[in-house]
C-alpha cells in the first residue's frame, strides 16, 4: 500500500455483557467480531447493515470512545490507543444521528462549536472566535444563528452545528453515524450535499454509516456490509451495487424500494427469523435466514476471501466472479 | 359506486397550530391510497380525525366525512367506538402505544373480537392464531403467550397488523407501519399488506414519508404540505408528471441510484417546513418555492388536471412542457 491509510483496523473485536432479564445470567454479545479493513485517504467508506449489527460500535471503536476487547485501530498511521486525546481530536471527529441529543441545550451554538478548540488548551480567544466564525460559515449558518440555543434551530440546522463542531479543529477524518436519519428528505438532501462539498473542498475522509442504502450508494466510494458483527462483503461502491456477491447483500439490495412505480414490493426471501447478537448461530451466522444455504453453511464458518473485486465471506460466493 | 372513505375539506386546529387546513381525499374499496409528506405536515392528524382519536383540545371541522356511504362526522364517542377496531382499524406510528405491555399478545388480540362480536374465548384464540400465521409468524402458539416487549420490532408490527384484522375491517389506516423497521423487514411487511389487501379487498390509507414505498404500493397518492393536500394523482401520473413545485422538489431530493451520479448534488428544497397558525392565507409553500409569485399570497385555486389529477397551486400545469399525463 502506498499512501498511509486514513483508518486502518486490524482484528477489531468488542464484546458486551448484557442481561436479558433480572434473573438471567449475563450473556456475551459480540458486537464487532474480528473486523479488519483500511480506508484510503480522501475516500468514503459506507457501512450498511441491519439494526444491531454493530455499526455504531465500530464507529465508537474507531473514534476511541470505546476500548476494543481485542485488535487495534490506526488513524493516519498512528495507534489510537497510544494517542493523546487532544491529538486524536485534531485528526478524527464524529457526527452523530441525533443532533439534539449530542448538543448541550444550555449553550449557545457558537460556544458549542468552540468547545473542541478550547479543549485543546492552547488556542487564543481571538483565534477561537475566528475559527468558529469560519466553521459556521462553512456549514451555511449565519452569525445570528450562532447566537441561538439548539432548541431554537430546526433539525437540519442542528445537524449543521454538529458538522461545524466536527470541522472546527480541521480534522482529516469524520465518522458520520446515521447523520441524516432523523431528518426529512428535503433536509437530508441539503446535509448530504454539504457533506459531499466539504469532502471535496477539504480533502476529508469519511466513515459513513447509514441503514439507507440509496444514501450510501450516493455518497460512498466503497461499501462494507455488516452482519452480526462481521463484515460479510466489502467492495467498491459501483461493483457492490451492480453485482452483490453475498446472499445477505443481495437481500439488502432487493429490499430497497426505489421510487419507481409499477415494480411492486420484491420478495427478499429471508423468512421471519431475526438475528440475535446474543445467540450467534454456528457455521455461517447468516445461514438461518439465507435463501441459498447448503449443508456446509450450518456446520462450518466461511473465511473471508479477498480478490480484485473486494472481500466476501460466504461458502458459495468464494469462487464467484 | 360510492367511495369507502371520503374526507372533504377537513380542518383541524390544535391550540395555535393549524394542523390540517382543508384536506380532501377519497379511498375506494380494495384501493391503497398513500398520504405522503414531511414531518409535521398533518398526516397523522388527518388519520386520527377519521378514527375520532384526535388529541385533547383539537378542533375538527369538515364538509363531509363519509365511511361506506354514511356520514360519520357527527358521530359521538360511543358510535365511533363501535366502528373502531371493527369496521375500521388503525396501525399506529409507534406500535408500543397501542400494545399494552401488561397483557399477552393473545389476550389483547382476542379482546378486540370479544368486545365487538362477543366471540367465545376459544374461537377468538383460534382466529388470533390463524391471523398470526397469516402475517408470517412461524410459531403463533408461542407468540400468543408472550408479552409485547418479548418481541422484535418486526414481530410486533406483524402482531399489530394481525390485531387490526381480527374483525375483518373494511378500512385499514396504517400510519408509518414500517418506519422503525429494517429495510429487509419493511419489504416483508409491505408485501404482506399488499397480499392481504388483494385477498380481503381492504381499503388501505397508508401514511408514509417514504416516496419509495409510495411508488411501490400506492394506487393513488396525495402529497401533503403544511396541512393541505397540494397534489393528488394516480401513482404512475404523480411520478411521471408531477406538477406542484413541492412534489417536484420532494422527488428531486431522493437519491435514486442511476439517476444522480455520486458526488453530484441532489436536488433540494431550501428552508424548512413552516409552522402554520390559524388564519394563515395563501400557499404554505411560498417561502420555499422557486416559482412563487405575488399571487401565491392570495387564494390558491384547486386545479383539476383531468384523470383524477389535482393540484393546489397558481401555476399552469404543463408550464414547462411536462403536461399532466
Ligand atoms: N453499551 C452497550 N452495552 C451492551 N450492549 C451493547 C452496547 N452497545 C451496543 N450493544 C449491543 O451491541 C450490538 C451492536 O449494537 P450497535 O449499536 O453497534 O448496532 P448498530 O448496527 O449501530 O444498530 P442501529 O442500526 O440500531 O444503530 C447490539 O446487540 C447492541 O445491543
Ligand atoms: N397532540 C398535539 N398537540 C399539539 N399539536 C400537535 C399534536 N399532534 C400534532 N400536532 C401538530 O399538528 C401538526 C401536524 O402533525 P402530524 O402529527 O399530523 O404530522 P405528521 O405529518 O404525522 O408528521 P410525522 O411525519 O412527523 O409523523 C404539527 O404541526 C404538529 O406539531
Ligand atoms: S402556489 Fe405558488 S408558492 Fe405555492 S407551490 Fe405554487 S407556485 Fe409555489
Ligand atoms: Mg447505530
Ligand atoms: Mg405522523
Amino acid at each position: 500500500m502506498s499512501a498511509t491509510a486514513a483508518i486502518e483496523v486490524r482484528g477489531l473485536r468488542r464484546e458486551f455483557r448484557v442481561r436479558q432479564g433480572i434473573f438471567a445470567a449475563p450473556k456475551r454479545v459480540i458486537a464487532v467480531d474480528d473486523v479488519s479493513f483500511s480506508v484510503p485517504p480522501g475516500s468514503v467508506l459506507g457501512v450498511v447493515g441491519e439494526s444491531g449489527c454493530g455499526k455504531s460500535t465500530l464507529a465508537r471503536l474507531i473514534l476511541g470512545l470505546l476500548p476494543p476487547t481485542a485488535g487495534e485501530v490506526l488513524v493516519d498511521g498512528q495507534r489510537l490507543a497510544q494517542m493523546d486525546r487532544r491529538a486524536r481530536a485534531r485528526l478524527i471527529q464524529p457526527v452523530f444521528q441525533d443532533p439534539f441529543a449530542s448538543l448541550n441545550p444550555k449553550r449557545r451554538v457558537r460556544d458549542i462549536v468552540a468547545m473542541p478548540l478550547i479543549a485543546q488548551g492552547s488556542i487564543g480567544r481571538a483565534e477561537v472566535e475566528r475559527r468558529v466564525g469560519e466553521a459556521l460559515e462553512r456549514v451555511g449558518l449565519s452569525s445570528d444563528q450562532g447566537a441561538r440555543f439548539p432548541a431554537q434551530l430546526s433539525g437540519g440546522q442542528r445537524q449543521r452545528v454538529a458538522i461545524a463542531r466536527a470541522l472546527v479543529l480541521r480534522p482529516r477524518i469524520v465518522v458520520c453515524d446515521e447523520p441524516t436519519s432523523a431528518l426529512d428528505v428535503s433536509v437530508q438532501a441539503q446535509i448530504l450535499n454539504l457533506l459531499a462539498e466539504l469532502r471535496r473542498d477539504l480533502g476529508l475522509t469519511y466513515l459513513f454509516i447509514s441503514h439507507n442504502l440509496a444514501v450510501v450508494e450516493h455518497i460512498a466510494s466503497e461499501v462494507a456490509v455488516m452482519y452480526l458483527g462481521r463484515i460479510v462483503e466489502r467492495a467498491e461502491s459501483e461493483r457492490l451495487f451492480a453485482a452483490p456477491r453475498h446472499p445477505y447483500t443481495r437481500a439488502l439490495l432487493a429490499s430497497v424500494l426505489t421510487p419507481e412505480p409499477g415494480l411492486g414490493v420484491p420478495d427478499v426471501g429471508l423468512g421471519d427469523v431475526m438475528p440475535d447478537p446474543a445467540n450467534i448461530p454456528p457455521g455461517c451466522r447468516f445461514h438461518p435466514r439465507c435463501p441459498v444455504a447448503v449443508a456446509q453453511c450450518s456446520a462450518e464458518s466461511p473465511r473471508p476471501a479477498t480478490d480484485a473485486a473486494g472481500l466476501v465471506e460466504c461458502h458459495l460466493a468464494r469462487h464467484a466472479a | 359506486m360510492s367511495a369507502l372513505l371520503e374526507i372533504r375539506d377537513l380542518r383541524v386546529t390544535i391550540g395555535s397550530t393549524a394542523a390540517v387546513r382543508g384536506a380532501s381525499l377519497s379511498l375506494d374499496k380494495g384501493e391503497t391510497h398513500c398520504l405522503v409528506g414531511e414531518s409535521g405536515c398533518g398526516k397523522s392528524i388527518t388519520a386520527l380525525s377519521v378514527m375520532g382519536l384526535l388529541p385533547r383540545g383539537a378542533v375538527r371541522e369538515t364538509t363531509a366525512l363519509r365511511f361506506a356511504g354514511e356520514e360519520i362526522g357527527h358521530y359521538g364517542e360511543r358510535q365511533m367506538e363501535r366502528l373502531r377496531g371493527d369496521r375500521m382499524a388503525m396501525i399506529f406510528q409507534e406500535p408500543m402505544t397501542s400494545l399494552n405491555p401488561a397483557y399477552t399478545v393473545g389476550s389483547q388480540m382476542t379482546e378486540v373480537l370479544r368486545r365487538h362480536r362477543g366471540t367465545p374465548r376459544a374461537q377468538a384464540v383460534d382466529r388470533a392464531a390463524e391471523l398470526l400465521a397469516r402475517v408470517g409468524i412461524t410459531a403463533p402458539g408461542l407468540r400468543l403467550g408472550q408479552f409485547p416487549h418479548q418481541l422484535s420490532g418486526g414481530l410486533r408490527q406483524r402482531v399489530m397488523i394481525a390485531m387490526a384484522l381480527m374483525c375483518d375491517p373494511e378500512l385499514l389506516i396504517a400510519d408509518e407501519p414500517t418506519t422503525a423497521l429494517d429495510v429487509t423487514v419493511q419489504a416483508q411487511i409491505l408485501r404482506l399488506l399488499a397480499g392481504l389487501q388483494k385477498d380481503l379487498g381492504l381499503g388501505i390509507l397508508l401514511i408514509t414519508h417514504d416516496l419509495g414505498i409510495v411508488a411501490r404500493v400506492a394506487d393513488r397518492v396525495s402529497v401533503m404540505y403544511a396541512g393541505e393536500v397540494v397534489e393528488s394523482a394516480p401513482t404512475a401520473t404523480l411520478f411521471a408528471a408531477p406538477q406542484h413545485p413541492y412534489t417536484r422538489g420532494l422527488l428531486s431530493c431522493v437519491p435514486v441510484p442511476g439517476k444522480v451520479k455520486r458526488d453530484e448534488p441532489l436536488g433540494s428544497i431550501p428552508g424548512v417546513v413552516p409552522r402554520i397558525r390559524p388564519g394563515f392565507t395563501g400557499c404554505g409553500f411560498r417561502d420555499r418555492c422557486a416559482e412563487a409569485t405575488p399571487a401565491c399570497a392570495g387564494t390558491i385555486p384547486r386545479r383539476d388536471l383531468g384523470s383524477g389529477h389535482e393540484m393546489l397551486c397558481v401555476l399552469d400545469p404543463g408550464r414547462d412542457g411536462k403536461a399532466a399525463a
